[in-house]
């Protein structure tokens, strides 16, 4: 794959309204192979809309989306899956009636076309993902006996086993404490250390410091900043959507303290 | 007291035990003539009324199983099957009554017509969800059964109307025996299906689509080819014994082939033996169509129920089932197997936690 190949993911001005609301308007950016990029945004900035977009569970109200320089726009959810498109949701839709490895396995047994195995090799890679995201141990167990942090492990691991070329992580790290986002993150890593690139919403700052190597800023459904993590979380405009203008303004005359 | 494996599998060989004997009479006490019972006093499979309640068993076996691939695998609650069972009724039955075709030949196209009717209605019904598919589907299997009864052409009836379609009776030795065995072999096939579907990518694709729609969607099961795929499965195993049944009944009307209770039953034997599970929806079928004949007052072991009339008894016998359903919901939603095999109980600890988990 050569570097000036198209980017994996173009979204050109996407928009999609419910009823009067443009949740997101007008969004363009870019996502090439191997990244990893973070979007943050304040609540209601449209961030979850723009990741049902890209699967195919929302239909755009306008502009594009190429995959690898093709549109996927207007495409099931189950074709832009087979394309190499994976996901996780931010509240988690565990396949309840089935253990962890069964839950891994249907990712291997559909998803992209890497994947699609028989079932007896759908448990192998399924395995093989489950010791990937560290919930080897916990294998044979029902979803019910999983703690929280455990359940958002095997929803990546459920997409990670659809062997996707990119990966859509909405919110993994909500909810979880430092520890268990310091494991979060490091599971992140070893599964885009594997040839995935990553496309993560996060809320936790320290997420998107520690692990984008670009950032973009969503606020009310338009993209609001774009680049390297620290300096978009410096950015006057970014801090006025997430804080407040009052925040914003104290920040201006007294410059010692704290970013967000 | 929790149960444990060794328990569990303790009892899983005594049903497996059981079960394979009372199947195996099942299907050999019919082959003992009828005189030689007699005078043997084993009343049982080689009397007549039993005869025919067996044959309605594997009837009820397969109609059960059939619904669980789309109501207990891929959870839809299709409560219009019996359009299927109709449609395969009539489908060979108007083959043979006008046509003149052969049973043999007539009987193939029994499951193809289904199948081509519920892949037709299936793609606009299985984009509802929930009650909306419930009473959309039910609504078809109304409306099945009273085209059929009420198309007419030239002023003639076309399906027969209201007087029925009546076939020329099936010449063969032992006709009771040959439909007996056509009906269990039409229900080994849906249990196998069932089997196969559940070990398959197809299977794990459509409890995907149970459990969370538009997580399968998104990990790449194509969810609308898997529903209507299942339904048109199930449609084709339900149209299948309504094909056999209307050779076997001989005669066939809106009634015998379009009954509402039908449906009602197919759900409740495979809730009560469990949904989703291979054996499940047969051993609720035997389980029910037992009872409902006991009831029915049919069974040479019968009973006087106190108070009420012989008239009132099939009114009384619904009302038992209605009560039945209810429980079988509140106290087994796994069904029969699982809660035999000592995982539950009555108690109201157990009442809780089956109301919380079959409410989400």
């Amino acid at each position: 794959m050569s570097a000036t190949a198209a980017p994996q993911l173009e979204l050109r001005s996407v928009t999609k309204r419910f009823g009067g609301v443009a949740a997101v308007d007008g969004v363009t950016f870019e996502v090439r192979e191997g990244e990893i990029v973070g979007i943050i945004g304040p609540n209601g900035a449209g961030k979850t809309t723009l990741l049902n977009c890209i699967s195919g569970i929302h239909r755009l109200d306008g502009g594009d989306i190429r995959w690898r320089g093709d549109s996927i726009s207007g495409m099931p959810p189950h074709r832009i899956a087979r394309l190499g498109i994976g996901r996780t949701f931010q509240i988690v839709r565990p396949f309840g009636s089935m253990t962890v490895r069964e839950n891994a396995a249907v990712g291997a047994l559909f998803g992209s076309a890497d994947a699609r195995r028989r079932p007896r090799e759908a448990f192998e890679l399924a395995d093989h993902v489950l010791e990937l995201v560290g919930l080897e141990a916990k294998a044979r167990h029902p979803v019910s006996a999983l703690t929280i942090p455990d359940r958002k492990r095997l929803e990546v691991a459920r997409a990670v086993a659809t062997r996707p070329r990119l990966l859509l992580l909405d919110e993994v790290m909500a909810g979880l404490n430092n520890v268990e986002i310091d494991a979060a993150l490091e599971m992140v890593e070893t599964v885009h250390a594997t040839g995935v690139t990553v496309l993560l919403i996060e809320h936790v700052m320290r997420v998107i410091v520690g692990v984008c190597r670009r950032a973009i800023v969503l606020d009310f459904g338009q993209v609001l900043a774009e680049g390297e993590p620290e300096s978009v979380l410096r950015d006057e405009r970014v801090i006025q959507a997430y804080l407040g203008e009052r925040y914003a303004k104290r920040r201006r005359t007294d410059p010692g303290r704290d970013g967000p | 007291m929790i149960a444990t494996p060794d328990a569990n599998a303790r009892w899983r060989r005594m049903f497996l035990i059981l079960g394979g004997i009372l199947v195996a009479y099942a299907l050999l006490a019919p082959l003992t003539s009828l005189e030689a019972a007699q005078s043997a006093n084993v009343p049982l499979l080689a009397d007549r009324l039993w005869f025919r309640i067996a044959t309605y068993i594997a009837m009820f076996i397969v109609l059960a199983s059939a619904w669980n691939i789309i109501g207990g695998i891929a959870g839809y609650a299709a409560f219009g099957n019996v359009a299927f069972f109709g449609i395969g009724a009539y489908t060979t039955g108007m083959l043979i009554a006008k046509a003149k075709w052969p049973f043999l030949a007539a009987l193939p196209l029994a499951p193809v017509v289904a199948a081509a009717f519920a892949a037709v209605v299936g793609l606009p019904l299985l984009r509802l969800r929930g009650h909306y598919f419930a009473v959309a589907s039910l609504g078809v299997g109304v409306a099945v059964g009273e085209l059929v009864q009420n198309i007419d052409y030239a002023g003639q009836p076309v399906f027969g109307g209201a007087t029925g379609l009546f076939l020329p009776i099936y010449s063969i030795e032992n006709r009771g025996l040959f439909f007996f065995y056509l009906m269990v072999l039409a229900a080994a096939l849906a249990v196998a299906v069932t089997w196969l579907v559940l070990r398959s990518r197809f299977g794990y694709g459509l409890i995907a689509i149970r459990e969370n729609e538009e997580a399968a969607a998104v990990i790449g099961v194509n969810t609308t080819a898997y529903k209507v795929a299942a339904f048109t499965l199930a449609a084709a195993l339900t149209g299948l014994t309504g094909g056999i049944f209307s050779q076997w009944n001989v005669f066939i009307n809106q009634d015998n082939t379009f009954p509402i209770e039908y449906n009602v039953q197919m759900i409740l034997m495979a809730l009560l033996g469990g949904t989703g599970t291979v054996f499940g929806p047969a051993a609720g079928a035997v389980l029910l169509q037992l009872l409902i004949q006991f009831l029915g007052g049919t069974l040479p072991i019968s009973f006087e129920i106190p108070f009420v009339s012989e008239n009132a008894r099939p009114i009384v016998a619904q009302v038992i089932l209605g009560v039945l359903l209810v429980v079988v919901v509140l106290f087994v939603p796994r069904g029969v197997i699982e809660f035999f095999g000592g995982r539950a109980r009555f108690s109201l600890a157990y009442l809780r936690r089956s109301l919380r988990e079959t409410s989400l």
